[in-house]
């Protein structure tokens, strides 16, 4: 896992990469990224605790009066910050198949 | 509350996601629960974030260092324990023993069984009558089952039945130990033979008086006066006594056979081999009985000997349970440096030097820190006790060394089959497990073959380290 967010040469495992590969993807939401990665619950949050903890993700509640609109309970999203860019980008290199994730539009609507 | 919120906020969605009609209703269900399952982990993941100390143990886990200290804590505990448990206190400052080594209980020639009284009275009236050659001094006792009756400071008390060793009068003059509580009242009015108590018995049925002495005890239907306290263990004498009764001819009402110690003369002791001596004792009639006297030293062992007698027993049964080989450590031509040698014997060394205390402590306390057993009950138990702790200690010793990387002794981890069992002629098929420092892969056989018998330590080198990040690699 990183230990210096800020370099670009931070080594990360394959579940962190494909994690900062769904949220660069629009995949901002925990469940989204279980759905696109495959991954169970229980690898998911805890990745994402530990990538925020050393700044690679940030993570935001969506506003109330969305979730009051369609009656259901606020979510929390996440997003990429700068040295989650760029580590994420000098993951590529070593994971290449990680590209091949598909975008969605989901990201559009937070 | 935010991470119950987030959680919230999530399963609601999963619950939209696998809504499903009737028939599907169990396995959405299913995919609920494992979603749910693994909050538990984020909650884990989330106390080991917020606990800022956490690290400090993270990083060591697995670590020698880490394992020295639970053992340091291990023997800390057990020996403090021992500091505080009065059974055990007790115990301990009895030991060394002072007892005299010209001392011996006499056995017949053929006696098996020092626990077993085997002199009888007569020969003893015989021999004390005679001047014997090996022996200048005897005192006879015999235990009998005596109904007593205290009397507590003039209030009758309770009946009791105790072991009452009926005894020479010049037993404890001969024995040459102190007595407790022997200053009080001696000069009785009336004329009743002396009674020594034993500790255990002080403490149980008179509450630890110091003004025991003096007191009047019916023994059946003789009287009998308080004169000391006798300290359990100090005597080392054979069979079981509550009380010992002092008379000036022990052997002139006795029943059966009793215990007979003696003194050693110059000439005796220079017979004595190890622990035991044959003597020659005569009778009226000239006849010579041969006889076996054992030092009073050994009719009791310390919990020292016990202790390294139940080690060596260990020691010798310990290739039952486990194999004592490390294993192999290279199948390549690098050797690992000599400093890489002597600290991996060192731990394995410190390891063995703090388990043998913490074996010892812990026997102790099981058998001595309870004080409702007899002093035979607690050597058995001390016994045992050390036996199995020592046996798989040192088991759990050797497999752990054996489960330790050579370049940083950390525990290797993430064990993982490798290989087929139905291809074990064809090729290795066992456990691989991994230093998470990069250094080595250890391979287990899962079956033993001619070919791979032991475990092996496979050295990775630089080219490995892309998978362990953030590791430091010593050299090998």
């Amino acid at each position: 896992m990183a230990r210096d967010p800020k370099s670009p040469e931070t080594k990360l495992s394959h579940t962190a990469a494909m994690i900062l590969q769904s949220l660069d993807a629009g995949f901002v939401y925990g469940f989204s990224i279980m759905e696109m990665t495959g991954l169970p619950s229980g690898t998911v949050y805890p990745a994402m605790r530990r990538l925020e903890g050393d700044d690679l993700i940030r993570s935001h509640w969506e506003k109330q009066s969305i979730a009051d609109a369609e009656q259901r309970p606020p979510r929390k999203y996440y997003k990429l910050t700068p040295a989650g860019k760029t580590t994420l980008e000098a993951s590529r290199k070593r994971y290449p198949l990680l590209e091949r994730l598909i975008p969605s539009e989901e990201a559009r609507s937070v | 509350m935010e991470w119950l919120r987030e959680w919230r906020g999530e399963l609601w969605h999963v619950r939209q996601s696998f809504a499903q009609p009737d028939s599907a209703e169990r396995r959405s269900e299913g995919e609920v629960t494992a979603f749910c399952l693994g909050a538990f982990q984020d909650a884990l993941c989330l106390r080991r974030a917020g606990q800022p100390n956490q690290p400090f143990f993270a990083n060591m886990r697995g670590t020698p260092r880490l394992c020295i200290l639970m053992m340091a804590a291990i023997l800390v505990a057990t020996y403090t324990v021992a500091l505080f448990l009065p059974g055990v206190r007790a115990e301990r400052n009895l030991w060394p023993r002072k007892v005299n080594p010209n001392l011996v209980v006499i056995e017949g020639q053929g006696s098996r069984n020092d626990a077993v009284p085997t002199i009888s009275p007569s020969e003893f009236r015989a021999w004390e009558v005679r001047k014997q050659r090996y022996i200048d001094a005897l005192a006879f006792y015999q235990v009998r089952q005596r109904m007593v009756e205290p009397v507590i400071h003039g209030q009758t008390g309770t009946n009791a039945i105790w072991g009452v060793a009926h005894a020479s009068s010049n037993l404890f003059t001969l024995l040459g130990l102190p007595l407790w509580c022997t200053t009080g009242e001696t000069n009785a009015a009336i004329n009743a033979p002396q009674l020594i108590l034993s500790e255990k018995i002080w403490k149980n049925e008179f509450g630890a008086d110091p003004h025991v002495t003096g007191t009047l005890l019916h023994l059946g239907n003789q009287t009998a006066r308080i004169a000391g306290v006798a300290p359990d263990g100090a005597l080392g004498l054979p069979g079981r006594i509550d009380a010992w009764l002092l008379e000036p001819d022990p052997a002139a009402h006795a029943a059966g056979p009793g215990y007979v110690v003696a003194h050693l003369t110059p000439a005796g002791s220079a017979q004595m081999w190890g622990s035991s001596v044959s003597i020659a004792a005569y009778g009226n009639d000239d006849s010579e009985d041969e006889l076996v006297g054992v030092s009073l030293e050994d009719c009791q062992p310390s919990p020292m000997s016990i202790y390294l007698f139940a080690i060596l027993l260990a020691l010798l049964a310990l290739p039952a349970i486990t194999s004592v080989s490390l294993g192999e450590y290279s199948v390549n031509p690098h050797k690992t440096s000599w400093p890489r040698k002597v600290q991996r014997w060192s731990f394995l060394a410190a390891k063995a030097a703090l388990l043998l205390p913490i074996v010892y402590f812990l026997a102790f306390d099981l058998a001595y820190g309870c004080t409702w057993f007899s002093r035979e009950s607690a050597i058995y138990i001390q016994v045992v006790c050390s036996f199995a702790f020592c046996l798989f200690g040192m088991g759990w010793m050797l497999k752990d060394q054996r489960q330790r990387c050579p370049v940083c002794l950390r525990s290797v981890t993430h064990p993982a089959q490798v290989g087929q069992a139905s291809r074990t002629f064809l090729d290795w098929n066992g456990t691989e497990m991994m230093c998470m420092g990069g250094h080595t892969l250890l391979h287990v056989p899962s079956l033993p073959t001619s070919w791979f018998s032991t475990q092996r330590w496979l050295y990775l080198d630089t080219s490995w380290g892309f998978l362990f990040a953030g590791s430091t690699r010593p050299v090998p």
